[in-house]
């Protein structure tokens, strides 16, 4: 379990108090509690309703142990220690011994006997500790109390209430990590049931913590319920592949097929929790996967044997003679360079991004100069820390959930939030962000003209300003945060949405930067590159961004590896239909494989060995999970058809990417500039604002529709004197080039003019259904049928 | 029923009444009950609005405690104390005349809407055991055949004094002066020289306690 120290306290020896307990003296910061000090010695006090991340409550009363000079026992989950005090456990006390055995006792009279058919069988502290401590046989003969079995807290989780100790475990990690207080303990008495308000469940984005740390079955998923036994599982740590936070997490499958997700201890990084996304969906890993390589042939994709589609597809790319490559940025680290060093070493080019979404040339000089290959600044100790955080063009809740409970662990404690954007959500009021009002669009004016205060807390010690990937949207507000950043001294750190993204520019997957961040236009980076890998040159530095996808309708061939084409807000399908010749590396079919060339399956992340970056710019290495898997990595595919092109580019195991990435290390010489694009014009009329929330539609996401049922309903949101303005009651329909979207409408606390909906949600993708981005004038009609 | 602007306006005047809004929630139940007669999900949920709290946080409190009904109470809520003091003294047997009369048993309405019976725990009017409730009004030292002639009183629409003294309204009345219990009809007299024997004495000869 995780334990926050608080280093001075420790380091300081007038704040540390010496207990004894049973009979061993042991010196601990003042204010530890009685349960924590025992656990520095080895001696293991039952507990159930204690957990370090969560404020002490004393419930269960299973923690019962002697303090020497207090008449009664007392529950060592909330007693804090003196000094000079003398405790005895169950180790050493007849009265702590009696006292659990005890409650044990009680806590077992209306718990159910149905170990052999509950999920938490095998692996339940409850079962653990009925043994340990318990009595060997129960006294009570009469009927338990039973209830009708189970009912949806939400749709995903199932409440068992019998098997329910009254912990409030799950309900304190709602109201004090998660900030949802939407499951509460309700009646009273041996009624007293956990519960939900009988019209709003228990819909919160990280809700599948309440179940791994309910301390018996109460809690279980609809997605895992029954399916296995923990003692069948096989469990390897791994990292979280949907977004940038970086999650520890433990794999568990059996017969090769994983079974479920679980969060794992990582103090540093996310340390007890993981969101719902990460836990539930993964049902993509299995279904629907593309099988065999497959090659076209009269307009028809046919099933083709390995070797044969390699080689059709080396010859496709040698006998081009102009490349473009697209890697999604869901990539790992090694993947992504293998694409970087596949770019420049085989096909010789340079036009390569890893962005597949909206992205602007100010972002690759922001990345550039300021991201690309920089080691840790910004961490997540470092927001827990920090005086303020200023947000800009980020919703953490939706777009990075583990840095959102770390800001609202933070903000409890009296981090001042401040965010910069058109809607205070429901995330921002968790963190109690104070708004800098701004329409989409509108960043670069607004940081230019921030209020003295913020400026002045910016300049304190360990202020932190983080910069989503919405920013590259609005022109001119990279520019403005590195200025602020550079005026004020405060640590910046630029959070993308997708878990391979910093990793892909770290690893070169863009024009104009090599490995490490190393600009390719600088002699000595290009040296230093090729020299490894072994070419005689690498190509002039190329297209990247908009230019890039300008350019793909011109060449002869594209490698493009995990993307989904939706994820542009520009038609990039129609450039690539222009595209002769397109080699598709997927495990799912898409928009790319219907006009790809060749379609080569490739691993998912339970396949393979890799590492994710995340935001922090930390390595995230995972292990490979399934080792029956016949899939291979994108790196070895890619290894093949260089080799099948007959221009080597060198080992593609995993091992060896990493190696050589290590070798080349991050880049110590002069950096490109950061960009200084100007404040935008202006706009009159309705704003669009939008963002992805955690759970829309993401292809990642398929198969899981237990956790699809928790999302937030897709609405317009606007502000009360907008929609009065508008005339917008009941519902609204927005009008974009592309089409129109009707929602209902939800009056929410929205900057003046700004109208949000979600950027790819059920009912409204905006690029492809309005043909319009976030900082574009949208007009908006009242009324509209669903 | 749906939640009037009257009452509305009364809730966000009770939690303003207090520093932490959070605390008015008590009485904010009292007066959705007063309207309602019962604490619906609606109330819950303007509740809960109102102070900026989640409906399950409104349901875990409203849940909590007996007072809040989450069934309608119907006109008159009749409560009979049968804990050990009132049961002994003849609280029992007022229960059991009074479930006999209306036909129903703990915690039921009467068909027509006009009773509601419960078993109500302690008082605290000992002194005048066993007691009996009508609309949260006290009927001291009642009677199985006293408390029968309270119910036949209100059927017939006489109107009904508490032994201290206040005139018996109905549930929805007294509920308003739970939420807003200063109308000026909460302060009936409430202690007797029954209740001070104990003290008088304690005071003639001089006790004190250890």
């Amino acid at each position: 379990m995780t334990i926050t120290t608080n280093d001075s306290q420790v380091a300081v020896p007038s704040d540390t108090v010496t207990v004894i307990i049973d009979g061993v003296a042991v010196a601990v910061p003042k204010g530890t509690l009685v349960i924590r000090a025992a656990e520095l010695l080895g001696i293991e006090i039952p507990r159930f309703c204690d957990h370090p991340l969560l404020d002490p409550v004393a419930a269960c009363r299973a923690c019962l142990i002697e303090v020497e000079g207090m008449p009664k026992p007392q529950p060592a989950c909330a007693q804090t220690v003196s000094d000079g005090m003398v405790i005895r456990t169950q180790q050493s006390s007849e009265m702590a011994r009696l006292a659990q055995e005890g409650v044990m006792e009680f806590l077992l009279l209306n718990h159910p006997l149905d170990c052999p058919v509950c999920d938490k069988g095998g692996e339940c502290p409850l079962q653990n500790q009925a043994m340990s401590v318990g009595r060997p046989e129960s006294r009570f003969t009469e009927d338990k109390r039973t209830f009708p079995k189970p009912i949806n807290v939400s749709a995903q989780i199932l409440l068992d209430r019998e098997r329910c100790v009254s912990c409030a475990r799950c309900t304190r990690f709602a109201e004090q990590i998660a900030g949802d207080p939407m499951l509460e303990l309700l009646e009273r008495g041996a009624q007293q049931q956990v519960g939900t308000a009988e019209d709003q469940p228990f819909d919160s984005y990280f809700s599948g913590n309440t179940i791994q740390i309910c301390p018996v079955g109460a809690l279980t998923s609809a997605a895992y319920r029954f399916r296995s036994r923990p003692f069948d599982l096989v469990s390897v740590p791994t990292t979280c592949e949907h977004c940038a936070s970086g999650c520890s997490l433990r794999t568990d499958y059996r017969r090769e097929v994983v079974t479920r997700r679980l969060a794992w201890d990582s103090p540093e990084v996310n340390e007890e929790w993981n969101c719902d996304k990460g836990r539930f969906a993964f049902v993509y890993q299995t279904e629907g996967r593309i099988e065999y390589p497959l090659i076209r042939e009269n307009g028809e994709l046919r099933v083709a044997s390995w070797p044969e589609a390699i080689d059709v597809a080396a010859r496709g790319l040698a006998e081009a003679s102009s490349h473009a490559v697209l890697v999604g940025g869901r990539s790992t680290v090694e993947d992504a360079y293998a694409y970087a060093r596949f770019a420049r070493a085989a096909l010789r080019t340079d036009d390569i991004d890893f962005r597949a979404r909206a992205l602007s040339d100010e972002e690759h000089a922001f990345l550039a100069s300021l991201v690309a290959g920089s080691p840790v600044s910004v961490s997540y100790e470092k927001l827990e820390s920090a005086p303020i955080v200023l947000l800009v063009s980020f919703e953490p809740e939706d777009e990075s959930p583990i840095v959102f409970l770390r800001l609202r662990k933070a903000a409890r404690a009296g981090t001042r939030v401040v965010s910069v954007g058109a809607v205070r959500s429901k995330g921002s009021e968790k963190v109690a962000a104070e708004m800098v009002w701004c329409a989409p669009g509108d960043e670069a004016a607004a940081l230019a003209s921030l209020p003295a205060d913020i400026l002045a807390a910016l300049a304190h010690s360990g202020a932190v300003i983080m910069v989503g990937e919405r920013a590259a949207l609005s022109a001119g507000a990279l520019s403005a945060v590195a200025a602020l950043a550079d005026r004020t001294g405060a640590a910046l750190a630029w959070v993308p949405r997708r878990a391979g993204e910093r990793g892909a520019l770290d690893a070169g997957a863009i024009a104009g930067l090599l490995p490490g961040g190393r600009p390719l236009s600088d002699a000595q980076a290009r040296a230093e590159v090729s020299e490894l890998w072994g070419v005689d040159s690498l190509p002039h530095p190329g297209a990247s961004g908009d230019a890039l996808l300008a350019r793909l309708g011109t060449v002869e061939a594209a490698v493009v590896g995990g993307v989904e084409l939706a994820d542009y807000p520009q038609d990039v399908r129609a450039a690539l239909e222009r595209v002769g010749f397109i080699v598709s590396l997927e495990n799912h079919h898409s928009a790319v494989t219907e006009l790809a060339s060749v379609v080569l399956p490739v691993a998912v992340v339970t396949e393979k060995a890799g590492t994710f970056l995340d935001w922090e710019g930390r390595p995230r290495p995972f292990t490979r999970v399934l080792r029956d898997a016949l899939t291979m990595p994108d790196a070895q595919v890619l290894g093949m058809i260089a080799d099948a092109m007959d221009r080597p580019v060198g080992p593609s195991d995993v091992n060896v990417l990493r190696a050589e990435l290590g070798t080349l290390g991050p880049w110590r010489g002069a950096r490109l500039e950061a960009p200084r694009v100007p404040v935008g014009p202006r706009r009159d009329g309705l704003v669009l604002a939008s963002w992805r929330q955690l759970l829309d539609s993401g292809v990642l996401q398929e198969g899981e529709p237990h956790l699809a049922a928790t999302a937030r309903p897709t609405v317009v949101m606007v502000s009360d004197a907008t929609a009065r303005r508008l005339g917008l009651t009941e519902t609204a329909t927005l009008h974009g080039p592309a089409g129109i979207v009707t929602l209902p409408v939800e009056i929410a606390d929205v900057a003046e003019s700004v109208v949000w909906v979600p950027m790819n949600s059920p009912g409204c993708h905006i690029y492809r259904d309005l043909g319009a981005r976030p900082g574009d004038i949208i007009r908006v009609t009242a009324g509209g049928a669903l | 029923m749906a939640i009037s602007e009257t009452t509305r306006t009364g809730l966000r005047e009770i939690a303003d009444r207090y520093p932490s809004a959070r605390s008015a929630l008590l009485p904010m139940l009292h007066l959705v009950q007063s309207e309602e007669n019962e604490i619906t999900v609606e109330g819950i949920n303007v509740c809960a609005e109102v102070l900026g709290i989640t409906p399950a946080e409104v349901t875990a409190v409203a849940s909590f405690y007996t007072m809040y009904k989450r069934r309608p109470v119907g006109k008159h809520h009749i409560g009979i104390c049968t804990n050990t003091l009132c049961g002994l003294l003849g609280g029992d047997a007022v229960w059991d005349a009074l479930s006999a009369e209306l036909g129903v048993g703990p915690n039921e309405p009467t068909p027509d809407g006009e009773f509601f019976l419960e078993r109500i725990e302690c008082q605290a009017a000992c002194t005048h055991a066993p007691v009996m409730t009508v609309d949260w009004e006290f009927m001291d030292d009642v009677t199985p055949r006293g408390a029968c002639e309270v119910i036949e009183k209100l059927r017939r629409g006489e109107t009904v004094r508490s032994t201290r003294g206040p005139v018996i309204r109905d549930f929805d009345a007294t509920e308003h002066t739970l939420a807003f219990p200063l109308d000026g009809l909460a302060d009936a007299p409430s202690v007797d020289s029954k209740m001070l024997a104990g003290l008088t004495i304690a005071k003639q000869r001089g006790m004190k306690a250890p």
